[in-house]
């Protein structure tokens, strides 16, 4: 999936044109001439003037199409696949706290796994014994606060 | 003498030595995996260093990438494919040889003279660093403003092909830097009343973002099943090697000096590094015909120049806190969640960890030659781990990294968003290493703007009256001048070409 350069340029004109306008709501000093305000304006001016180049520079070589998807975002295994990456790390995001970290990581790595091809009796292994270490390592040595969950009384 | 004392005695400790083997085991297998680059080895160990004291957490990164920058070489030889873009300059020269049947000498070559190159940057590091660093002990805030801004403009145009979405790429890291409270007033900006914006776009999560999912999101879409088989067996790495050096030992010591200096610009790293000292070694060779069909010389070159790269990009991190490439700007976020802002004055207050640093980099680089005769002689085995099971498990890493950072699911969104964002950019061909040099650098360059803007009043002349301060500040306008006046008859046709030319 790619758009043209225009578009890009365009897309962040947007962005840094947001930014700039914020910048006014930020409060003055008194006495202070330079306050908080001037650096994220010197920044969004950059963002401006390189926007501007971009679109200028596409529309100067003729324009290529708006979007060009390339081959994989055309079929659909690959478009699955990268769906399903994201969707994983999505899925994490709402689950993890309800149903704690081994039961996230386990079932985010068994789809994964079985979704790449890989046999499911490994599959089965691999995620098992990934899902503890990473436990044991984080959890466990590393005193990060991985959500328990569903396991809170095991653990 | 004591602080070396010291230091010694702080890496010669059985955990950091610990440390150091694990880490120098996990970059030798990143490395010599084609996908996964020295970059995110680095990304994905610093939420482990993060609970770590500052030697070990140093210990482990220095090791990694070094170990991780050779073993790039492994299957650029053997299946023409790069581990890290450090080794794309020379891996077709380096899989012509293969198909010749000089595997042997091929890996032998980049071995030794990685190991030498590497040795070559650390001593450049050693003798340099503390004399630069007396200098800039005498800095003030115009001469750092000057610093980061001449860093980043090298950043921009040495570093990138489309210098045009480099700066764009630039502004943009410097913009997500501005979220969070301001340095020099205190006043929140761009947090929508977030708390967690409050604190500012935490770096950690950002860089694994940048440089794992994205890279997770484009492995996901050219999966293949299986591993990848490797042909040729090894035989006696040696043979011949000596040879090689005596009569290229010149190409060494080039390849080693344009490494270095490569490596010590702000903003340019190893990789850069092995294109010019490749390109340098065709154009003075007396045989440049022989380059691309398996000849040795230019691999030399490379080579030696990509290892030496690595270690002078420590220079201006250690010294002035400006990045020598994407690798050194994380260390200096690390350093900064360690306490140990980097500048001079690391080098009067805590001299034993500089030295510390020293001497990891030494013990790494010769570690280097044999875990990297392990890596070459198993190389067949590492690369039969397929990557359908690699990716998900790394996906897993950068969730627990991006967690850890904050203990809460912000690291994890923040991770995700600047995963897709950062995979959308280098879709289009702008590079995500500027931005991540503009995120680390964003708020030093704001504090020193703005107390130099305060001291000189606003008046340009103050920025340039102290000699240091005058002098790069006029290299850096010269050089801005310079780039608008190359950019702007050519920004019609050439630049477009260089685009494509770049990206396809």
């Amino acid at each position: 999936m790619r758009f043209n350069d225009a578009v890009v340029g365009t897309a962040f004109l947007l962005i840094a044109g947001a930014m700039i306008a914020m910048t006014f709501t930020f409060p003055a000093f008194p006495g202070q001439n330079y306050g908080p305000s001037l650096f994220p304006r010197i920044i969004g001016g950059g963002i401006v003037m390189c926007s501007l180049l971009l679109i200028l520079r596409e529309w100067r070589s003729g324009g290529r199409p708006w979007l060009v998807l390339e081959d994989w975002a055309r079929r659909p295994a690959p478009l699955a696949s990268f769906a399903l990456m994201l969707g994983a790390m999505v899925f994490y995001l709402l689950a993890s706290e309800p149903l704690g970290f081994m039961p996230t990581a386990f079932l985010i790595q068994l789809v994964l796994f079985l979704w790449f091809g890989v046999r499911p009796v490994m599959a089965l292994i691999v995620a098992a014994v990934m899902t503890i270490a990473v436990q044991y390592f984080f959890g466990s040595l590393m005193r990060v606060p991985l959500p328990r969950g569903i396991l809170d009384s095991v653990l | 003498m004591t602080a070396i004392y010291t230091a010694f005695g702080l890496v010669f400790d059985p955990t950091v030595l610990a440390v150091i083997m694990g880490s120098a085991l996990f970059g030798m297998f990143v490395g010599a995996m084609p996908g996964l680059t020295a970059t995110m080895a680095t990304a994905l160990l610093v939420p482990v260093t993060f609970f770590m004291a500052p030697v070990p957490a140093l210990g482990a990164i220095v090791t990694a990438t070094a170990m991780a920058i050779f073993a790039g070489d492994i299957p650029a030889a053997m299946l023409r494919m790069p581990g890290t873009p450090a080794s794309a300059a020379y891996a077709d020269e380096s899989y012509e040889m293969t198909k010749k049947g000089q595997l042997d000498l091929c890996m032998g070559v980049n071995l030794v003279f990685s190991v030498l190159g590497g040795i070559f940057g650390v001593i450049i590091l050693i003798v340099l660093a503390p004399v630069l660093a007396e200098v800039a002990i005498n800095f003030s805030s115009f001469e750092y403003f000057w610093l980061a801004c001449l860093g980043l403009t090298c950043a921009v145009f040495i570093g990138t092909g489309d210098p045009l979405k480099g700066l764009l790429s630039l502004f943009i890291g410097l913009a997500i830097g501005c979220i969070g409270i301001d340095p020099a007033a205190g006043q929140p900006r761009f947090t929508f009343g977030n708390v967690d914006l409050l604190s500012g776009i935490n770096f950690i999560p950002t860089l694994i973002g940048m440089f794992a999912v994205s890279e997770l999101l484009r492995g996901a879409v050219t999966m293949e099943k299986g591993g990848r088989v490797v042909a040729q067996a090894v035989g006696n790495l040696m043979t011949g090697v000596g040879a090689v050096f005596k009569k290229y030992w010149f190409n060494f010591l080039r390849g080693s000096m344009i490494g270095t200096v490569i490596g010590a610009l702000p903003g340019a790293g190893a990789d850069i590094a092995a294109w010019v000292s490749y390109a340098v070694s065709k154009k003075t060779s007396k045989e440049p015909e022989k380059f691309g069909t398996g000849h040795i010389e230019g691999i030399v070159d490379s080579t030696s120049a990509n290892n030496s790269a690595l270690g002078a990009a420590w220079i201006p991190a250690l010294v002035f806190g400006i990045p020598g490439d994407s690798i050194t700007a994380i260390v200096i976020g690390v350093l900064y969640m360690k306490g140990m802002n980097p500048g001079p004055s690391v080098f009067l207050q805590t001299p034993e960890l500089i030295y510390a640093v020293f001497i990891i980099f030494i013990l790494a680089n010769l570690l280097m030659f044999p875990l990297g005769w392990a890596a070459i002689k198993s190389a067949k085995q590492i690369l039969r781990v397929p990557r359908n099971i690699l990716l998900p498990i790394i996906l897993i890493f950068c969730i627990v990294g991006s967690y850890a950072m904050t203990n809460s699911l912000y690291g994890v969104v923040l991770m995700v968003l600047m995963g897709l964002f950062g995979w959308l950019l280098e879709e289009h061909g702008v590079p995500v290493a500027p931005l991540i040099l503009g995120l680390v650098l964003g708020e030093m360059l704001e504090q020193n703007f703005m107390s130099s803007m305060i001291k000189a009043d606003g008046s340009l002349i103050g920025f340039l009256s102290r000699p240091i301060a005058g002098v790069l500040g006029v290299a850096t306008l010269g050089l801005w001048a310079l780039m608008i006046w190359r950019g702007l008859p050519r920004r019609a046709s050439r630049a477009a070409l260089g685009a494509d030319g770049a990206r396809g």
